[in-house]
């Protein structure tokens, strides 16, 4: 992964112009080209960090935010002029948190279960629908994908009434199952994975084919793990979509037994009644705590895939 | 599921065909409700839904709502120990009315739920509500009894006596559908608008809160004449964060057309309107007031409670009685006393003889079902959650909304009775506003509902914001609120 | 799926076993899609077709059709959607927030996935840092956006510039009224593109990166030994291997871009302008949601002519990205 392909971060406008100087740095000699490419190479990385750290600091914004905002009292949260840094920190906030009847150990379980079936199956799902598209020859194909491409493009808010009307026949409210099945199939990640399935050279799968290894094996000996990076990355989206799915769940699974994070975290438990004002530094307060788990997960999970696909070797 | 609701509608129709035939000798109105054969069952289980928006957290006065809630229902189910109440908090008043749109074209709609008068107008349209007149006094089941679990025979529908328990601007709000001769829905708890004041500040002054909205002028051309001198920072008369409300209510005060919920819908493009909104863009060119939006901060009732000497403050603060903890100043870290003593009075009025404040707050309605045992059981559970007074003393006290019993109802509660007693200016505020509200119970006015009011009501007030920031000239605003109205209705 | 194993101890006969190995393998890719066409085509189909039915029924209503009323068949619907005073605002805003938003962000990806790529030091850091968003509540996003661009108090006078206009002051500049009352239409969309190249960038770096490490390193290796200089590599190299990916990103980001609602939901609220000036920055999706309480015939058929806009722009973008992805 440490190779040199580093880019002139800072001017992506003008290509052209930069190539010029270093191919006549080669003509020169080669000591000197040594010292120059050198100098370049620090100024390169002091802008990768530059950069890096622009967008860095404009994306852990609104983190820092979330976390000040469940610090601050109520009154500190609602004046007008907004303050960077609590003037008294406010646990209580994490005392209200928990206290309030809100069942975070329960909501928090709830959601796990929801996002870890939902995105065991939609990869496998996903898995076997983008290999057909990617590598597989049948007839109507590119209609189908074009079809799958398609449903991408209607709002899919519409949807909400006639599925409503179909799980309720099917007996589905307040169940898992209403979470988790609707929305297993995702064209999104098909067509990402199918992108990424494209990306590999064909050549390995006829060489396969000569090997006599079935299309079953080529995809989950071959397939599977030169694409960790891109499963890794649905998998976290997926999860992620469990975690922030709202509209869905306070429709058709709102008992305390289904109900999702979201769901009761939006709800009015922090709400003032009287006022339709929210209580944001309680409600902070809790999905920060209900964020921090998520959060150690995912790095752990994110470091010890991204060793297992470097330590594998097949990345070539 | 369509078909089975075709059947139910069918079925209920015949059957209500067959009831004429059989009430035809009475005097009685035809009802809309068709009692099965023994009346109420007090034997067989019966399960039925409420959903409403109680949060689960305890307020700032008290325990939960839905603590409460559950506490009542546990009352109630002593004298009807075969009913079940699932009761569900659905979010907010919109997550309410968007999941039992759903729930209703599935047929797997609640029996009783949460409401403001534009859902039930929805509701209507899908003929999904019940009626409640047969169960009112002079109602067709009048004399119907149940038998309740500790062996008293009691009136199914409710009494004279209770009915007249109810403040009667609340219970007429339930009227307030189609050619408004059904009652749709119950009060359930209620506020309304009031005038916060600084009284410390008036006093020194020797001013006297407005009656009026002449008096306001003159009042906020005084307080800027004596705090507006030099600049930054400023101090304005008033602070009111619902635009919409203030159109609505002073089309109410003017006695001017606002909307209809029958024939022309929208009817708020007049002159009348046009003068007062004139009128108040001028106060606000000359600082007389800020409202949430056009602040672009938080609520005006912090520029209210603001007391640092680099703060932009405002002296009054229009805002809903049940939020009284809201317009109280903190306590200062080193007097430890409040800074200041607040004051409420009713909202300025046009004529002072001929009062009008907006009510708001939730009702509740009953859904139709398939099962009349269902209605009957959410019949009793409605009737006995909106007449016990233990219940809606402490629901109010909780929540800081005003009970929809009279004032001299409520307070054979002592507690409530000791609470509104306590009433100051200061920590006991929040007695003060239900006070303030109490007095001003002939006042109470609600404007239509019907499908679209809602978006009148959105219109009116980027109506006001438009014409108070200059972004629109006047007849352009009233232009646009009209034709967006007139293309969603 | 594995069915294969199921069909071999069958044949009897060669002939027989190669003619059904023939019938399997055409059939397999539809064994293969099976699961995905199933749950699509009762989630997703079937809805379609009945939008498509809403679509045709004059003013359509749930809450009416329980009622009891009919609806007139017809296109009035259509008609009645291109009819809104305000149907040209919801495109154009539509499109040109699409425009500006999907190349800037795409181009920032790449190069922030690349520059994560040719790092060492800090670079799970940097990572994990990019990674936040995705656990970071919606509702503190909108809040930080707001707190940073919107000014309070009286416009003309305002208490506090918020941090964006106290920068361009502390650098000489003067403070421009970028969504409060009275705003210009240009500053609006400026701050809505900037949310949204925001918003959309840590799944656009997500999905970037990951396609960046199922490139073949030894294409860099040979670049390297060649000498061929960093643009040369980015251009020639890096961008050509990522092709699908790129696409993917610019295809999906199109399909979203005239999706956008929501962004400008966290910035302005429901009212969908500034204050004072309402639905000026509406959306197609915007109208929908206007419509999808009271008129569902009319909300169908808006997002019918939205699905037929997007689709021939993502017939575009597939015509031209099968000339230039490089598979």
């Amino acid at each position: 992964m440490e190779k040199e392909n580093t880019p002139e971060t800072t001017i992506p406008s003008a290509p052209t112009p930069q190539p010029a100087p270093i191919k006549t740095m080669k003509e020169k000699d080669i000591k000197s080209v040594s010292v120059k490419q050198r100098v370049v190479k620090i100024l390169v990385q002091v802008g990768l960090y530059t950069f890096l750290t622009i967008l860095a600091i404009s994306i852990l914004f609104p983190f820092y935010w979330m976390l000040i905002s469940s610090l601050k009292t109520l009154t500190e949260y609602n004046e007008t002029i907004p303050t960077l840094w609590p003037r008294q920190f406010c646990w209580d906030n994490y005392v209200t948190a928990f206290t309030g009847e809100l069942n975070l150990g329960r909501l928090f379980l709830n959601t796990v279960i929801v996002g870890v079936v939902s995105t065991l199956l939609s990869l496998v799902v996903t898995i076997i629908s983008a290999f057909a598209f990617a590598r597989l020859e049948f007839k109507g194909k590119n209609l189908m994908f074009g079809a799958l491409l398609a449903t991408m493009m209607i709002p899919g808010e519409l949807f909400t009434i006639t599925n409503y009307i179909t799980v309720s026949a099917f007996g589905w409210l307040n169940t898992f199952t209403v979470l988790i099945v609707p929305f297993l199939v995702s064209v999104f990640y098909i067509y990402l994975l199918r992108q990424n399935f494209m990306q590999i050279p064909n050549e390995l799968y006829l060489a396969a084919k000569v090997d006599g290894t079935s299309d079953f094996k080529y995809l989950w000996r071959v397939m599977v793990p030169l694409s960790a990076p891109t499963l890794i990355s649905i998998t976290i989206l997926k999860m992620m979509g469990a975690w922030n799915s709202y509209i869905w769940p306070l429709l058709v699974a709102n008992d305390s037994a289904h109900k999702l994070v979201t769901v009761g975290l939006r709800g009015t438990a922090f709400v003032d009644l009287a006022t339709n004002m929210i209580n944001y530094p309680a409600q902070m307060a809790a999905v920060v705590i209900v964020t921090i788990p998520l959060l150690l997960v995912f790095i752990f999970f994110r470091k010890y895939i991204m060793r297992g696909v470097s330590r594998s070797g097949i990345k070539g | 599921m369509k078909k089975q609701i075709g059947a139910v509608l069918l079925a209920g129709f015949m059957a209500c065909t067959l009831s004429i035939g059989l009430t035809a000798c009475g005097n009685k109105a035809k009802p809309d409700f068709v009692m099965p054969e023994g009346g109420f069952d007090t034997e067989t289980p019966v399960t039925i839904k409420f959903y409403h928006t109680m949060g689960s957290s305890a307020t700032s006065a008290g325990r939960s709502l839905q603590a409460i809630l559950t506490d009542a229902i546990g009352r109630f189910n002593v004298l009807y120990p075969n009913i079940t109440v699932e009761h569900e908090q659905v979010g907010g008043y919109p997550e309410v009315r968007d999941r039992i749109q759903k729930e209703l074209t599935a047929g797997n709609q609640p029996n009783l739920a949460y409401c403001y008068p534009d859902h039930v107008a929805m509701y209507n349209v899908g003929n999904a509500v019940q009626t409640l007149d047969d169960f009112l006094p002079g109602g067709a089941y009048e004399n119907y009894k149940v038998t309740q679990a500790d062996g008293t025979e009691v009136p199914l529908a409710m009494t004279q006596e209770q009915k007249d328990s109810f403040i009667p601007g609340y219970w007429q709000e339930g009227y307030g559908f189609g050619d408004g001769s059904k009652m749709y829905t119950l009060p359930f708890s209620k506020s309304t608008e009031v005038l916060y004041y600084n009284k410390t500040e008036f006093d020194k002054n020797g001013w006297k809160a407005p009656t009026t909205w002449d008096e306001m002028e003159d009042l906020c051309e005084k307080i800027d004449e004596k705090y507006n001198g030099s600049g930054k920072p400023q101090t304005y008369g008033f602070g009111y964060d619902s635009e919409d409300n203030w159109f609505i209510t002073m089309c109410e005060q003017y006695g001017s057309p606002y909307t209809s919920a029958e024939g022309e819908h929208y009817l708020f493009n007049n002159d009348t309107n046009k003068a007062f909104v004139q009128r108040f863009a001028e106060w606000y060119n000359k600082d007389y007031f800020q409202t949430r939006a056009l602040y672009g901060g938080s609520y005006t009732s912090a520029l209210f409670t603001a007391t640092g000497a680099n703060d932009e403050k405002t002296l009054m603060c229009i805002g809903s009685s049940a939020g009284a903890s809201h317009q109280l100043p903190a306590i200062d870290n080193e007097t430890k006393k409040r800074p200041f003593e607040v004051g409420i009075v009713p909202i300025p009025q046009v004529n002072v003889n001929n009062p009008k404040a907006i009510s708001q707050g939730p009702s509740v309605c009953i859904f139709k079902s398939d099962d009349p045992q269902k209605v009957l059981a959410s019949w009793l559970l409605l009737k006995f959650l909106t007449t016990d007074i233990a219940f809606q003393a402490e629901f109010a006290i909780s929540s800081g909304y005003i009970p929809v019993l009279k004032e001299s109802v409520i307070r054979t509660n002592e507690t409530y009775a000791a609470e509104l007693d306590s009433a100051d200016g200061g920590d006991h505020l929040a007695a003060l506003s239900v006070k303030v509200a109490l007095e001003q119970e002939n006042s109470y006015y609600t404007s239509p509902a019907f499908v679209g009011s809602s978006k009148a009501r959105d219109e009116v007030g980027a109506l006001m914001q438009a014409v108070f920031g200059g972004t629109k000239t006047l007849d352009q605003a009233f232009k646009d609120a009209i034709d967006e109205c007139e293309y969603y209705s | 799926m594995t069915k294969e194993k199921t069909e071999k101890p069958v044949l009897t006969d060669e002939q027989k076993k190669i003619r059904r190995k023939a019938i399997f393998n055409r059939y397999k890719a539809w064994l293969y899609l099976l699961p995905a066409i199933v749950i699509l085509l009762i989630f997703t189909v079937w809805p379609i077709f009945n939008t498509i039915r809403m679509a045709l029924l004059k003013n359509y209503d749930s809450m009416k059709e329980l009622g009891g009323m009919s609806f007139e068949f017809g296109f009035d619907n259509f008609v009645s959607v291109v009819h809104y005073n305000k149907f040209l605002t919801c495109l154009g805003n539509t499109m040109l927030l699409t425009i500006i938003t999907v190349p800037v962000s795409t181009m920032l990806a790449l190069l922030v996935a690349v520059a994560l790529n040719s790092i060492k030091f800090l670079r799970r850091a940097f990572q994990t840092i990019f990674f936040l968003p995705y656990v970071t509540n919606s509702i503190a996003i909108g809040m930080v956006f707001m707190t940073m661009f919107q000014m309070i108090g009286n416009i003309n006078n305002p208490v506090s510039l918020g941090i964006i206009n106290s920068i361009i002051e502390a650098l000489g500049g003067t403070r421009v009224n970028w969504v409060n009352v009275g705003s210009n239409y240009w500053a609006n969309i400026t701050v809505l593109a900037i949310y949204i190249i925001w918003n959309a960038l840590p799944f656009k770096i997500l999905v970037l990166l990951g396609g960046l490490q199922g490139v073949n390193k030894q294409y860099y290796d040979a670049a390297k030994v060649d000498g061929a200089s960093r643009w040369r590599i980015f251009w020639r190299i890096t961008v050509p291997l990522l092709s699908p990916m790129i696409a993917y990103v610019v295809i999906t980001g199109f399909i979203g871009g005239f999706k956008e609602y929501s962004s400008i939901v966290g910035i302005f609220g429901d009212t969908m302008g500034p204050v004072g000036n309402k639905g000026s920055l509406n959306t197609m999706v915007g109208f929908i949601y206007d419509n999808i309480q009271e008129n569902q015939g009319r909300a169908s058929a808006a997002a019918l002519i939205l699905f037929a806009i997007i689709l021939v722009v993502t017939m575009i973008n597939l015509y031209v990205s099968k000339k230039k992805v490089h598979y």
